[in-house]
């Protein structure tokens, strides 16, 4: 099994790498100028020009990707243009948000979604099963935006049980922190949860309908029990794959509700640096997604071994 | 009745699990059996058609200004109200159907083929497998929006790059899908003996795999319309989407996103329509996936 | 721990969630009454206000540095952390005395080779400090306390070149840090003002902290703009970024935030129905929209569609689709100096005056050399102000007959596109969209968006004698008096020439909780007496 991690990682690796170098070509391409940005409206063309040299971003192409290839293998992610400082300070500085945004949003996600798309597997056909995937699909079907803006309307203004914005840290307390991260995980997870009930539900009528469920059954053994116990740990390997996939979903939608909610996370910082042209954060937060997004991939399939005994490395 | 000899317990009839279906024949049997599929495809035909003849169903130019008439309520001569430059919103979102429909349409399609292109490749070409599938998996990794924010950053804003960015999102996914069932059904002994009977490859590939992957492939494409379509909204929200002298549902929102708690209706228009149409695409998906094969609903 | 264990506590403790305290923990209400919470009109990413010069950078710099001169709001420039100044007879050698008890937050004091050092940096970045350094013998400390600035000519505007608010500002800091590249940025903060900024607290993009600086010593006369004595009657700032204005509207009703900056026109009214909140106008001196040309390209190097589009250009269309329906909040500006100013003029300002002639437009571009080539409109949709005119400029050429080629695109990308001069099918630019603060469009001496210098002119690079000839006249004026005439006729040779179209005079609000006071009107948000009760 170690092995197996071990050689995932090291095939990562240059995954990583086509992503560093497509993203760098990309933004080497790409119109607008930070210098002029910087340099601001009542700059001469001269003065931008100074700006731009004294921020190196008139070396040509192959030497700026060595130099930064070159800083990252010794764990400097580089300077921001912008707010001069270093890059991998701005991001830790920004993930705690984050990570605690998708932290709790998968968490909501899971609690809800899986009981939901187990009720309507177990009454299949039923009119419990016809309006949670009427709700799966509507949910889904709902920009992530709206959905924020309703539930900010509703909860935080209406009746004012939930602030409208900001983040509040972790060592702050856990109630302040929870408080400020409620209605934007519902948003952000209000599509994860109707994709998540979904997937539930069919993998669980495909399992319901096999024999050892209908043995379980006539043993007489309790609808909880053959529910939770035997179908669901069988159905789990599909669920947890999407799981996996929709990380990637999650961080596009977090970076709309981190700009409805006004929560200061990397979503935004990344939006941000990509219209600012701040080249070395875009960089270094690209990079940053498809480590992380490599590394959940990783674990999704190291949990498989732990749902399915069948799969071993 | 079989006589029942004494002594003999006749074991209890077990509720089956499924209920079950009567059978019906013909399209319009077909139709009643999935009414998902029957539901959906004629809302998203509604959609459509709304989007073709929009110029005849009552609009004005979507793109007359009249900031002497800016954010009126919902009345008579503005059914749906008008947006912050005094432009008539029900005639925006007539004719901003044509442009998210486009859009998921387009995306779906273009990615359909590029990924079949790209599935097939990589199933069959052993050594180009894993190149393509690293590179896929790179792509992959980067979130789409942010992906097609950077693009979009790389040109203008029109309508073509929205398509483009979207699909080179979306093309892993269908690479993936097809790749997998090539590899499945490579093993699979009648491909075998094809092979081994003199048919070529394309041959194999054109009888065998194809047909194989055209189901999943058609529900996977609605289901990538449908998140274009969203996708669309979210990247005009942001500002790198459809240039704003072209209604798209997403551009009206963007908008009328700062008033939602004053002017409430320039968001929910446009915010319904694109709710319907994504949700119609998606019972449309869901339709297709239970009468074709109701077991890729595990994995899509 | 098997799953259903799991799901109860969890289920448990959602449970508590949802009835009991679900309120505010409630801070006392002393350390609530002494933090300031602020919204600003844009993202804070950098904090050097000489090398980057956008006006949130300016307005953050203002609580940490202070100036020796300073504006106030008669825009008179009055002494701040200059004691005492002296101009000798033939008015080439200005001699100046520091206040004494000055202090850096470092606790270091203020002393003459600092304020040497941060006049150099500025003078290298500023318009009028270049004008100073262009005829400049020595700028030197005398001893501790007094430094002299020795020029070849007069400079009669000094006073106002040291204490304009408008962007780069004088302000002073230590040498060490003011030695600092003016084309690079600075690497600590340590500032002379009333406030600190606390940098480990800083979350560019989201959040900026300010802690007063106790051992600041204000003046003894009353706070006006950037003059007088800088009581902070809070001890600390936050400025929160909230970029989605419908959520920063929430947070201001909600109490979550004490300020907002500059909300938007159309959320007013509901602002104002709201018992807990004030709104009024931020800045009397408002803000002057732009439409501005390329010169040096067709269609528009040819004056006569220029003035096409002047005469078809509706002012009240395009400050409608800025600030809605509240007239009280535009003007329709003939010219292109801030109204309400002691040098405003409408002199030749006909052509922009009564109702639109669309059919005359039409016949000056007929007369023009105009044929149809596409118009190359560069428009950055992320900021309103553009935006909005943007969509009426599309909308006003397609309706002269004009060919649009409308680019959509983010501020950033407008920046450097601006900048280059080639022609607008080969990346360059036909016209784009920009506004001004009023406060520097109050003279010639700042605004540059009005010279006629071509090529070393600003973006568009517009060429007119007439107004180069008025403009150093204004520099030599004696009195108010030349200055004014000066004005005028720079004016209307500005819009006999086009040097840009102005497309109006806009104001803007700004609002906060009934629970705050003493928020004075100004071009920039003064923190200085203000105060809050819980």
């Amino acid at each position: 099994m170690l092995s197996y991690i071990l050689r995932r990682i090291l095939s990562t690796l240059p995954v990583m790498g086509i992503v560093a170098l497509f993203v760098f070509s990309l933004l080497y391409i790409a119109p607008g100028d930070p210098a002029a940005v910087i340099a601001g409206d009542q700059a001469s063309p001269a003065d931008v020009e100074r700006i731009r040299q004294g921020l190196g971003l008139d070396r040509p192409f192959l030497v700026q990707f060595g130099t930064w290839v070159w800083n990252i293998l010794h764990g400097d992610l580089g300077t921001s243009i912008f707010t001069n400082m270093p890059v991998s300070a701005m991001i830790a500085q920004r993930v705690e948000p984050t990570l605690s945004l998708m932290a709790i949003t998968l968490v909501l996600t899971i609690l809800v979604a899986v009981p939901l798309g187990v009720a309507a597997a177990w009454k299949a056909g039923s009119w419990v099963d016809r309006t949670i995937m009427a709700f799966a699909v509507f949910a889904f079907s709902l920009p992530v935006f709206v959905v924020g803006y309703v539930l900010a309307y509703v909860f935080a203004l209406q009746f004012e049980w939930l602030p409208v914005q900001g983040y509040t840290p972790f060592k702050s307390g856990v109630w302040p922190w929870l408080r400020n991260l409620i209605l934007p995980a519902l948003a952000l997870g209000s599509v994860y949860i109707a994709l998540i009930a979904r997937i539930t539900r069919a993998s669980m009528l495909e399992v319901l309908q096999q024999d050892y469920v209908r043995t379980a059954r006539a043993k007489g053994l309790g609808q909880r029990n053959i529910l939770f116990v035997h179908a669901l740990k069988n159905a789990a390997v599909p669920i947890v794959t999407v799981i996996g996939i929709g990380i990637a979903l999650l961080i596009g939608g977090a970076v709309v509700t981190e700009s409805v909610f006004a929560i200061p996370g990397l979503g935004r910082l990344t939006i941000d640096a990509i219209l600012r042209r701040d080249y070395p954060v875009i960089q270094g937060i690209v990079l940053l997604f498809s480590f992380l997004y490599v590394l959940v991939n990783l674990m999704v399939d190291v949990t498989y071994t732990l749902v399915d005994p069948r799969i071993r490395y | 009745m079989v006589p029942v000899p004494p002594g003999l317990v006749i074991a209890p009839q077990l509720p089956d699990l499924l209920v079950p279906v009567a059978i019906r024949r013909g399209v319009l049997g077909f139709l009643r059996n999935h009414p998902t599929v029957a539901i959906g495809g004629a809302l998203l035909l509604c959609l459509v058609l709304i989007g073709i003849f929009a110029p005849w169903l009552g609009t004005v130019d979507p793109t007359a200004l009249a900031p002497a008439k800016r954010t009126r309520l919902p009345s008579a001569d503005y059914w749906f109200g008008t947006d912050l430059l005094g432009r008539d919103i029900y005639s925006r979102v007539l004719y901003g159907a044509r442009v998210s429909l486009t859009v998921g349409l387009s995306v779906a399609v273009l990615s359909s083929i590029a990924g079949l292109a790209i599935g097939l490749v990589s199933g069959f070409v052993r050594w180009a497998d894993s190149i393509l599938m690293r590179f896929m998996d790179g792509l992959m990794s980067i979130p789409p929006i942010l992906l097609a924010v950077a693009l979009m950053a790389l040109t203008r804003a029109s309508v073509g790059n929205v398509i483009l960015a979207i699909t080179i999102a979306e093309i892993p996914r269908v690479s993936r899908l097809v790749r997998s069932v090539v590899l499945s059904l490579r093993e699979q002994p009648y491909v075998d003996a094809a092979t081994a009977s003199g048919t070529r490859t394309p041959m194999v590939i054109l009888r065998h795999i194809l047909p194989n992957t055209l189901a999943p492939m058609l529900v996977q494409a609605t289901y990538i319309c449908a998140s274009a379509m969203i996708v669309e909204s979210i990247l005009s929200f942001i500002g790198a989407g459809t240039p704003p002298t072209i209604p798209s549902w997403g551009n009206i929102m963007a908008e009328g996103r700062a008033l939602w708690q004053v002017k409430p209706y320039i968001v929910f228009f446009p915010a319904a329509f694109l709710s319907v149409t994504v949700l119609a695409v998606n019972l449309l998906g869901d339709g297709l996936r239970d009468a074709l094969d109701p077991r890729m609903a595990k994995s899509l | 721990m098997d799953r259903r264990t799991v799901l109860k506590g969890l289920a448990g403790v959602g449970s508590l969630a949802a009835t009991g305290g679900l309120s505010m923990p409630a801070l006392s209400q002393g350390a609530a009454a002494r933090t300031l919470k602020f919204v600003p009109q844009a993202n804070l990413a950098n904090f050097d206000p000489i090398w980057g010069t956008q006006y949130v950078v300016r307005n953050a710099a203002a609580l940490v540095w202070d100036t020796l001169y300073g504006l106030d709001a008669t825009l008179q420039p009055q002494r701040q952390m200059v004691e005492s100044e002296e101009v000798s007879d033939d008015g080439l050698v200005w001699t100046f005395k520091l206040r004494s008890g000055l202090k850096f937050h470092d606790g270091e004091p203020v002393l003459s080779k600092d304020v040497v050092a941060s006049l150099t940096r500025w003078s290298a970045r500023d318009p009028m400090g270049l004008m100073l350094k262009a005829i400049q013998n020595e700028l030197t400390a005398v001893d501790d306390r007094t430094f002299k600035w020795a020029l070849k000519a007069p400079y009669p505007k000094m006073l106002l070149a040291l204490g304009k608010n408008s962007t780069p500002i004088a302000f002073i800091m230590p040498e060490r840090i003011a030695q600092t590249d003016p084309f690079k940025q600075i690497p600590e903060y340590i500032g002379s003002g009333p406030m600190k900024f606390a940098k480990s607290e800083w979350v560019p993009g989201a959040k900026a902290v300010f802690e007063k600086f106790a051992d600041y010593t204000p003046r003894q006369e009353k706070a006006s703009w950037l003059a007088g004595g800088k009581q902070m009657l809070v001890d600390r700032i936050e400025w929160v970024v909230i970029p989605d204005p419908a959520t920063a509207a929430a947070a201001l009703q909600n109490g979550e935030v004490d300020w907002w900056e500059s909300p938007i026109t159309d959320l007013v009214p509901s602002l104002k129905k709201n018992k807990n909140i004030e709104v009024d106008i931020a800045d009397p001196l408002g803000n002057i929209g732009s439409f501005r040309m390329n010169h040096l390209h067709p269609p528009f190097n040819d004056v006569k569609v220029r003035r096409a589009v002047l005469t078809a250009l509706s002012q009240e269309d395009y400050m409608r689709a800025l600030v809605g329906d509240d007239t009280a909040l535009w003007k329709p500006l003939p010219g292109f100096f801030t109204p309400d100013t002691p040098l405003y003029t409408e002199e030749g300002g006909e052509i922009l005056k009564g109702k639109r002639d669309l059919a005359a437009a039409k016949k000056l571009l007929a007369e023009s050399s105009y044929s149809g080539q596409p118009v190359t409109c560069v428009v950055a949709q992320d900021q309103p102000i553009t935006k909005a005119q943007g969509d009426v400029t599309a909308d006003l050429l397609k309706q002269m007959g004009m060919n649009v080629d409308f680019v959509a695109t983010d501020w950033g990308t407008v920046g450097s596109r601006r900048a280059q001069k080639t022609p607008p099918g080969q990346g360059g630019w036909g016209m784009f969209h920009t506004w001004h603060a009023g406060a520097d469009c109050v003279n010639p001496a700042v605004y540059n968006a009005v010279r006629g210098t071509g090529d070393k002119a600003w973006f568009g690079w517009p060429t007119s004698a007439t107004v180069e000839k008025e403009v150093t006249a204004w520099f030599e004026a004696k009195n108010l008096d030349e200055e004014k005439a000066a004005v005028k006729r720079l004016n209307k040779a500005a819009l006999e020439d086009v040097v840009y179209a102005p497309t109006g005079f806009f104001l803007s609000y700004t609002a906060w909780r009934k629970n705050v006071s003493g928020i004075a009107k100004g071009p920039l948000p003064f923190f200085w007496g203000v105060s809050k009760t819980a």
